[in-house]
């Protein structure tokens, strides 16, 4: 794939994985000033575009820009062009902020980070760390340049379990009246909410759990929550979210996740793993030579100074935890440990929960386009065994994002996937039920706001995109 | 003495309408044809003439670019612009729809079924490459999405013993595909055409592979042995026909039977070209032996050798015909 932007701003090669267009379709409104005449346009050595009036006078043509919101709206390609995603949502966009908060005294910006536990796995990997000790050393990195507070969305990621296993038991009991409350599929991973907004629409997204994502999840309790605890308005907070994937930028930028009273977005700018080693590289420090920080308590899931993470799969456990939940509170079951059966290949794999005989709960995982496929045709073709799926649209999951750091020369994508994957699990694992300060926050803070408000504050919504049937889409 | 190509028969196939491709079924008694009518074909020989046995109507919306016969003649593919492929089943002497397989974003371009019958492979404009695996109860699943192209592909191809996949594009290279860790792998990307690829076949034995482009020439591409087992697959371009050709050649057929190659091309002629048997393998040459220079009144779209009966040809183009023909030495 062509591609002017450095190595490392480019999606990641992944054979299966959902391809942003090559091109653009979006048709670009462009402002006409009014004229009467005839003119000629004229390309400068620079590459501008210039108009020259019959007058000889010359007039600065401007350049039609398509804004990642055009995309959203769009049904041209499945992601977005790379260019959209890239310009508007960088590292170079956090620095600005930061460097902006040293000039100018008065119109300072809190900067949060919200760091996942997939990237801080990948960054690990790269500089042969621990992940929570990279999650420290990144803390301390960040704190360097001046961001205020960095988080870890394993924290507002029990909120996305918790809500998740609820939603999943509620949908379960009107599985009689609503025939398409079941089976419920996940909705952390942006690829396929983006795909199945643009090629399935009202057909798939009924069975899309309302759930917000760990990114937006954190979105929340920033700038919903953190704010007003300390007497802030959530456009004084400058939101970054460290993610594995490059998707997970237009997931920032859904309308759904813009506060229309605030003029603020819940998470301002979204940078890939592979953007934050760029960042170190700029810098020209290793995250070996930097002294790790306390972890940031407020949200952070930790114990002592050891990052935590979730049980069940590197792309958040979602499977794991509705299961164990769904099996106490609709069986009595107590399941102490989940077997993964294997189906077509290493990314679509069975849970079930069997007794006398009957299959009571039957749950699976379906990583990678091809497994999407097969499902989004079962599910359409009424042929779909199953109550819950995890989809992502990566094959092996989050883990393997677009955007995780790329392998060094010389070293192997699939090995270097397994130590990802090693040093992910080798954080320890906490129930979502279990974390004291969830707990808090559900009591103190969503309680008192109102069931509906706690809603719009946990959960979200998909829209369908009308298929494109313009002209310019045609193409022998 | 010399060879020739004599016209058997002409079929009105797809009247006010294009013929796209035509299908000889593995043993060679059917033609399966298909067209911008939206239609598809089934001929079959009565006597000395080949008539139309059956027509399948209502399986797509727009344009059949492509059909193709499972191996054991009992299923159909065909490949349509409505963006999906359809499988029928034979059944008494009709046809009937299977399943329809969806997933492609756009048009899609061909379809072929590997030598085992459990694998079908479809392309798209949409410049991906899908395979699809078959189970005992005709359910169809997806085991690979490949996006090893950069252009819309034209046309994919199966190994005649192997399963390894073959791909030609708009973006004038030719892709080769195996299975590696449960997942479908480019192994080998094959440049050397100035344009568009159009078409591509195995030989007999699946060592060599001819393909044809909008470049105007034919190119031959034989098979090395690799120094590393875990090193891509090493084809190397051994011989380029060009100087034949006036415009654009579509398609390519290598006959299993005899070793002679035909070409379809948009200045509306059907060639054969044999091989010289003395010519060392590596530097393989091959001349032109029959040429009928106005097969059909427009662009011919595509060439088929029957795979039982020795230098019988099919032919099809924008006219909407068929033509049969013999490949003999003259008398």
């Amino acid at each position: 794939m062509a591609s002017h932007f450095s190595g490392v701003l480019q999606l990641t090669d992944l054979d299966d994985f959902i391809t942003p267009s090559q091109e653009c379709v979006k048709p670009v409104k462009v402002e006409k000033k009014q004229g009467k005449s005839v003119a000629k346009i004229q390309i400068e050595d620079d590459g501008s575009y210039v108009q020259v009036n019959l007058d000889g006078g010359k007039q600065k043509l401007e350049k039609a820009k398509i804004s990642l919101n055009d995309c959203l709206a769009c049904s041209g390609c499945i992601t977005s062009a790379e260019s959209v995603l890239i310009t508007q949502q960088s590292h170079e966009e956090l620095l600005k902020v930061l460097r902006n908060n040293k000039a100018k005294e008065q119109e300072q910006k809190i900067v949060v980070v919200s760091v996942s536990p997939q990237s801080r796995a990948s960054l690990a990997a790269h500089y042969g760390l621990s992940s929570s000790e990279a999650g420290k050393r990144l803390t301390s990195f960040f704190k360097g340049l001046g961001v205020h507070h960095v988080f870890d969305t394993s924290f507002s990621r029990s909120f996305s379990l918790l809500e998740s296993q609820r939603e999943f038991v509620e949908r379960y009991l009107r599985r009689e009246q609503d025939s398409k409350s079941l089976p419920m599929l996940t909705s952390a991973c942006p690829g396929w909410i983006c795909y199945a907004e643009k090629t399935h629409g009202e057909y798939i997204l009924p069975y899309i759990s309302t759930t917000r994502s760990p990114q937006q999840m954190m979105g929340s309790l920033v700038k919903g929550y953190f704010a007003g605890e300390q007497g802030w308005s959530p456009q004084q907070i400058y939101h970054v979210a460290v993610m594995p994937c490059f998707d997970k930028k237009l997931e920032a930028s859904r309308s759904d996740f813009y506060l229309d009273q605030a003029e603020t977005r819940e998470v301002d700018c979204v940078i890939t793993s592979g953007e934050v080693q760029k960042m170190l590289e700029e810098e020209k420090v290793s995250l070996n030579d930097v002294d790790p920080a306390a972890p940031d308590t407020m949200f952070s899931s930790v114990c002592g100074d050891q990052f935590l993470s979730h049980a069940g799969s590197g792309s958040g456990g979602y499977l794991h935890h509705v299961f164990t939940y769904a099996a106490k509170q609709l069986f009595g079951e107590e399941v102490k440990e989940l077997t993964y059966k294997t189906l077509r290949n290493k990314d679509f794999q069975e849970v079930r929960l069997e007794k006398d005989g009957e299959v009571l709960l039957c749950f699976a995982s379906t990583y990678g386009f091809r497994n999407i496929q097969n499902l989004v045709q079962k599910l359409k073709r009424g042929k779909s065994p199953y109550h819950f799926v995890e989809v992502m649209a990566c094959p092996s999951g989050c883990l393997n994002g677009g955007g995780q750091v790329k392998p060094s020369s010389g070293q192997i994508q699939k090995e270097v996937l397994q130590t990802v994957e090693q040093l992910y699990r080798e954080e320890r694992p906490l129930l979502p039920e279990d974390d004291a300060q969830v707990a808090d926050l559900y009591k103190s803070w969503l309680h008192s706001v109102g069931e509906e408000r706690a809603k719009e504050l946990l959960h979200t919504q998909y829209h369908a995109v009308e298929k494109m049937t313009n002209g310019l889409t045609m193409k022998w | 003495m010399k060879e020739c190509l004599s016209l058997v028969q002409r079929l009105s196939a797809h009247p006010d309408s294009r013929c796209w491709f035509v299908c000889w079924s593995p043993n060679g008694t059917l033609l399966a044809s298909c067209g911008g009518d939206r239609a598809i074909r089934i001929w079959g020989r009565e006597g000395d003439s080949w008539i139309c046995k059956s027509v399948l109507q209502d399986g797509h919306q727009r344009t059949v670019r492509k059909v193709a016969w499972s191996p054991c003649g009992n299923y159909m593919a065909s490949a349509s612009f409505d963006a999906t492929t359809c499988i029928w089943k034979k059944k008494d002497n009709d046809f009937e729809t299977l399943t329809v397989l969806e997933g492609h974003e756009n048009e899609v371009k061909c379809v072929a079924w590997a030598p085992s019958g459990n694998l079908l492979a479809t392309c798209s404009r949409d410049k991906s490459v899908w395979v699809w695996e078959v189970d005992e109860e005709d359910e169809y699943e997806c085991v690979t999405v490949v996006n090893s192209h950069t252009q819309d592909v034209k046309h994919v191809v199966w190994h005649p013993t192997q399963e390894l996949l073959a791909s030609a594009s708009y973006d004038n290279n030719i892709c080769i595909y195996k299975e590696e860790d449960d997942d479908w792998e480019c192994r080998a990307t094959l440049q050397g055409h100035t344009s568009t690829v159009w078409s591509l076949c195995f030989d007999g034995i699946g060592q060599r592979m001819a393909s044809c482009s909008d470049d105007r020439t034919v190119k031959i591409w034989k098979e090395y042995p690799t120094e590393s087992s875990q090193g891509d697959l090493s084809w190397k371009c051994v011989c380029t026909l060009s100087g034949y050709h006036g415009r654009t050649v579509y398609d390519i057929a290598w006959c299993r039977l005899t070793g002679a190659l035909a070409t379809a091309c948009g200045d509306d002629a059907v060639r054969v070209f044999t091989e010289d048997p003395t010519a060392p393998p590596d530097e393989p040459v091959f001349s032109l032996a029959a040429q009928a220079t106005k097969a059909h009144n427009q662009d011919v779209n595509c060439v088929a050798w029957n795979p039982k009966e020795a230098g019988l040809l099919a032919s099809c183009s924008d006219d909407g015909d068929i033509a049969i023909w013999r490949f003999q030495k003259e008398a």
